[in-house]
């Protein structure tokens, strides 16, 4: 077992972090079959919308539940595996609605929430909602499950605050004192803006409703009414989840390709998180190109390489030989070219992440089934 | 559409997943329709600036600068759209600062339906349909757009707004975007994927989105990153047998034998999208780059050449 892998051993719940396309989705996917793997209960749950990791899991389709990958997988895949492998993906909109259904006092509210328009946005499309949600869900299985291990795959953010301060960001909005104040007489008036004019606000909502349209505005006031008295329990849910996140059961895994961009992504979010106190379990430098010439001076030029094929058995002969060295040299020359960059990433990755570090080889084929998987937790 | 005429367009989104090259070919595409005489914009979307830095010259920030002849850039973010849109439609600083600097304001504009990326969207737009002196203040607005899952939602926002928006400049404006936006003659979103399993799926599946999703003209497919045939079929068997020997040797074989396995599986991944797609992409060279700056850009932009 890899240094990462013991270093999650007393972890229930691995999230993963790094920039987009770096392989997150399949290091967390493989975190995830190794505990399996050693005999426990073990969740991966993706948000990607691109469902990438029912593709890497041969499951086809993923859905909002949490789906067990059949043991004949394993077997086919020629594995042994005595634990259990469940695969979810997040469905964003589904869950904001189960929340909402969690926390409506009646079911009038709870419909009349569904069917605003701004709810629709604000679970839909909202920046951040998918963060928000990810840390919801995670919450939910954490208390409700029992799993040996959840991991968490992240979405592909744009910014790696925004996983950290959706939640509050969200929230913020929801339960702002002042904007329900100034949004929320339209439900009693039913006209928004003659409502707003009377106490005072006339000017504000004026000029924004030459903006929006004052429909927009009168919606923005129903949806806070009527989130006025589920938000004590939103905001309860997510300091809990906030502080779940803080806990020693948690560990976060930062991943990065060993370009200087995601490295740089990977620190940065490295940064934040020991600032915020949530605890990082280490770190992964995932396809990194191998060191094929640790020898000091240059790679070799051509002739070298035509003697060494001229003396070895079945040589190609005198003229395909010199031909075939130049190639060789530069096949050798740019694969060194690529090492050594990688390698000087890999290094800052290294000295700039706290806790267990380690590389994983480009593997010969990309990983997108359970012994890909498995080739690739071996590196963990 | 074929890719050759990618570049007569006004309007040409780039995407794919994260990490495949977005960047990379923003920046190419740009060079090489400054080379042909046009006037460019390249537009990053609220990003951590890279095709300015890449072209040699400093971040640009959300006011546009000239970086290279013919070409200039800029990366739009949310507060500043904002400013800019809010002062077109109010016109008075004064009151802008009174309404839109409100905090309660603010938090109340979050909550408008993708308002932040459709500001960031419609100020691209906006460029793309801009005149100055009786003709088009661009020739060529490149955008390189967010990755997948955020591409998605921001091209998508016009749309969405007028499922929600009943009146007002917000739901013109987005009328007029998504006019552009679905203008065959004017606008192509190109992608960008690379040869490896992953990306291949998610490019298909995103290429659908966009155009049976979206209704949104798609352009090329570009390949980033195919390794060249250096070695033949016969010649990588023979190296097999030599590489374990010693060095230089060994390890020289071992880079060919390598290169051989990692171009025979890009071009599978290559037909691979061919199939998915249905329609023909356009490879672009693996570099051996120690740092991605103009010359690489420069490189990228002559293998585009002939084939946009």
């Amino acid at each position: 077992m890899g240094a990462l892998l013991r270093s999650l051993q007393g972890k229930r719940i691995a999230i993963v972090v790094g920039s987009g396309g770096v392989g997150k989705t399949s290091v967390a996917a493989a975190i995830a079959l190794s505990r399996a793997m050693a005999g426990g209960r073990a969740l991966v749950c993706t948000i990607d919308p691109a469902r990438r990791l029912a593709t890497a899991l041969g499951l086809g389709t993923l859905g909002n539940a949490e789906a067990l990958v059949p043991p004949e997988a394993f077997t086919r895949a020629g594995l042994a595996s005595t634990g259990q492998l469940f695969a979810m993906m997040l469905d964003v909109k589904r869950t904001w609605d189960d929340l909402v259904t969690r926390h409506a006092p009646d079911a009038a509210t709870r419909d009349r929430i569904l069917g605003n328009r701004i709810y629709q946005q604000v679970s839909g499309a909202l920046a951040g909602s998918q963060e928000y949600m990810a840390m919801e869900k995670l919450y939910e299985l954490s208390t409700e499950r029992d799993y040996d291990l959840i991991v968490l795959d992240t979405p592909p953010t744009a910014h790696a605050l925004d996983f950290l301060e959706a939640p509050d960001r969200i929230l913020d909005f929801v339960g702002n004192e002042t904007a329900r104040k100034l949004f929320a007489p339209a439900l009693d008036a039913g006209r928004f803006g003659a409502r707003l004019l009377q106490v005072g606000t006339g000017f504000v909502a004026k000029t924004l409703s030459r903006f929006t349209g004052s429909d927009v505005l009168s919606d923005v006031g129903d949806f806070l009414g009527q989130f006025q008295g589920m938000y004590d329990g939103f905001k309860e849910r997510a300091t809990e989840v906030r502080s779940l996140l803080t806990r020693p059961e948690v560990g976060f895994v930062l991943v990065a390709s060993p370009s200087p961009l995601s490295v740089d992504e990977a620190l940065f979010f490295h940064d934040h998180l020991r600032t915020a106190g949530m605890p990082v379990a280490g770190s992964v430098a995932n396809r990194v190109t191998p060191d094929l010439w640790p020898f000091p001076g240059p790679t070799p030029g051509a002739s070298p390489l035509a003697e060494a094929l001229a003396a070895g058995p079945g040589s190609g002969g005198a003229d395909g030989g010199l031909d075939l060295a130049e190639r060789l040299s530069l096949a050798l020359s740019q694969h060194q070219s690529f090492a050594h960059s990688d390698a000087r990433e890999v290094e800052r990755l290294r000295r700039g992440a706290s806790g267990p570090h380690v590389a994983v080889p480009r593997l010969e084929g990309d990983v997108h089934d359970l012994a890909g998987l498995a080739a690739l937790a071996a590196h963990l | 559409m074929s890719a050759s005429d990618l570049l007569d367009r006004r309007l040409v989104v780039v995407t794919g997943k994260g990490g495949v090259g977005k960047s990379t070919v923003s920046a190419a595409l740009a060079v090489l329709a400054a080379r042909r005489g046009k006037r460019v914009l390249v537009a990053e979307v609220d990003a951590r600036e890279r095709v300015a830095p890449m072209l040699g010259g400093r971040p640009s920030g959300p006011v546009i600068r000239p970086v290279l002849p013919g070409i200039s850039t800029v990366n739009v973010d949310p507060r500043h759209a904002l400013e800019e849109y809010a002062l077109m439609v109010v016109r008075v600083r004064a009151i802008y600062q009174a309404v839109f600097e409100n905090r309660v304001v603010r938090f109340f504009l979050r909550a408008v339906p993708s308002l932040a990326e459709t500001l960031m969207l419609g100020k691209v737009l906006h460029e793309a349909r801009s005149e100055a002196h009786g003709r088009p203040r661009w020739d060529l607005v490149v955008v390189d757009a967010p990755a997948t899952g955020h591409a998605v939602q921001l091209l998508g926002t016009p749309r969405a707004l007028l499922d929600t928006v009943p009146g007002g400049p917000l739901r013109r404006d987005a009328e007029w975007m998504q006019a552009l936006l679905s203008a065959p003659d004017r606008t192509a979103v190109a992608l960008v994927s690379l040869p490896e399993e992953m990306p291949v799926t998610e490019t298909a599946e995103l290429d659908a989105q966009l155009g049976q999703g979206l209704s949104l003209p798609r352009g090329p497919v570009f390949l980033n990153a195919m390794p060249g045939a250096m070695f033949t079929t016969s010649e990588l068997d023979g190296l097999r047998g030599l590489s374990p020997s010693a060095p230089p040797l060994g390890p020289a074989a071992r880079a060919a034998l390598l290169q051989g396995a990692q171009r025979e599986r890009a071009e599978a991944q290559a037909v691979r999208l061919r199939e998915l797609l249905g329609r023909d992409v356009v490879p672009l060279p693996l570099l051996a780059a120690d740092r991605w700056g103009r010359r690489a850009v420069e490189r990228i932009a002559d293998a585009m050449d002939g084939q946009v």
